[in-house]
Formats: structure tokens, sequence, C-alpha cells
């Protein structure tokens, strides 16, 4: 059986995939250091409405240790990139019901500046380097996986 | 791991690389398996292992041009060597967030 879980959590740097509910409370949480007077978090929520289409359910595959270990990388680069305290990058698999978060990137740096840029890079880069995927299912029954621009 | 090889057979027949092939999202969805054995014949490479997947897996084929292929959970080149025991993913575009 494939693991369907993944976590390595550091005082700085906070990696989980999980099929359970992601805390953002607990990642703001983590984020907190008297270093750093920003603290970005991004929380990506699953949509009702892609295109016009209506989705009832939606659910993410994922190579989870290879998905722990190349988020693993991009916590590193972007600390090497940006001034980074901590960061934190939690994704969920399997079925995520409408208007939860499926992922959650946070990072704290002494200014707001870094913090945005660093998050941002973070989200756009996970979207094209790791490997989970999204499967839609829609409103009259039909599903298909989402294939990203890479 | 091998065998010694005999003295009388200075140049024994190289194996062919056993590698274990990782499906995920729509390539498990349209083989209708999530892993497969596959013996790449020597001198194995990921390249080598695409074409031999191409060929026995129509999915695999019409992905071939965006698919992308971990090795022991690392994105490999095609000219990336094999070696037996390898875990091998067929990584299609992805799409986490």
């Amino acid at each position: 059986m494939a693991a369907r879980t993944f976590l390595r959590r550091t005082d700085t740097t906070w990696v989980q995939v999980t099929p359970e509910v992601l805390d953002t409370a607990a990642a703001d949480a983590f984020l907190r250091t008297g270093q750093a007077g920003g603290v970005v978090l991004f929380v990506g929520i699953t949509r009702r409405f892609t295109h016009g289409r209506e989705t009832v359910k939606l659910s993410y595959d994922a190579y989870v240790p290879m998905a722990g270990q190349e988020m693993r990388r991009l916590a590193s680069e972007a600390a090497q990139r940006w001034p980074v305290h901590r960061a934190c990058l939690l994704h969920r698999v399997g079925a995520v019901p409408v208007a939860e978060a499926s992922v959650v990137l946070g990072v704290a740096c002494a200014h707001r500046a870094a913090a945005f840029a660093a998050c941002r890079w973070l989200i756009d880069t996970l979207k094209a380097q790791v490997p989970i995927w999204k499967q839609e299912t829609y409103a009259d029954g039909s599903t298909e996986w989402v294939e990203g621009q890479g | 791991m091998t065998d010694p090889a005999p003295r009388s057979s200075p140049r024994p027949a190289a194996e062919p690389v056993a590698v274990h092939v990782l499906l995920f999202s729509v390539l498990r969805e349209n083989i209708g398996q999530p892993a497969l054995q596959v013996d790449v014949p020597h001198p194995a490479s990921v390249a080598a292992l695409l074409e031999i997947l191409e060929a026995r897996y129509p999915p695999v084929a019409s992905y071939r041009s965006v698919l992308r292929v971990a090795v022991n959970q690392a994105y490999a080149e095609e000219e990336a060597p094999l070696t037996a025991g390898d875990e091998v993913a067929l990584i299609t575009p992805v799409s986490g967030g």
C-alpha cells in the first residue's frame, strides 16, 4: 500500500502531505517568531465553479513521498532566494469537499515584500513541479483529471 | 547481489533490468493498474523504458510528449540510466495546489 502521508517538521520548516483537514491556525502559529515582521499565508480552497461548470467533488492524487521531497526542496530553495525565517507547506490529498483548504503555504520574513514574493513563488512552483493531481467530479456526473500547464 | 559468474564464461549476457513503474491519476485510470513491473534490456535508460511502455500501453503513447519521469523520487532526464529495483514514476502534467 502506497504511503498516504508525509511529514517533516523542524523548528523552521513544516512540510506535510495528508488526507486530514489542514489546520490554518496551526500553520499561522508555527510561522510566528519574533524575528519575522511579516507572515504571508496562502490558502488554496477547492472551488465550486470552474469555467461555468459546477464541481460537486474534488479529489487529489499524489506520489506522496516524492511530493513531500519536492516540497522540502522548494522550502530550501525559497530560503536561499529570500530571507525566510520560517516556512510551512501543507497539501491535502484524497477527497477535499468544496470550500475546504487543499493547500496551505506560509512564509515568515523580517519584512512583507520578501514574504509576499517567497509565498507567491512557492505556490506557483508547487503547481508546476510537485507530483499531485486534481480530479474534478462535475454536477453532470462526469469526471476529469485536471492537467496543469507545466 | 548477483552470483559470481562462472570462470568459463568471461562475458555473461547482461540480465534485463527489472524496474517498478508507478502510475498516477489519468495514466493509472486509463491503464487500469497502479504499478507495472517492467524488464528493460541492458543497458537500460529512461528513454528505453518509455519506448517499451509506449508500445505496450497506448495511454503512455498519447501522453509521451508531456510526460516527465522520476527515478527514485527525483525528476530524471531521458538519458538517465536505470538499475535493477529502481522506482520509476510516470508524471503527467501536475495540477496540485
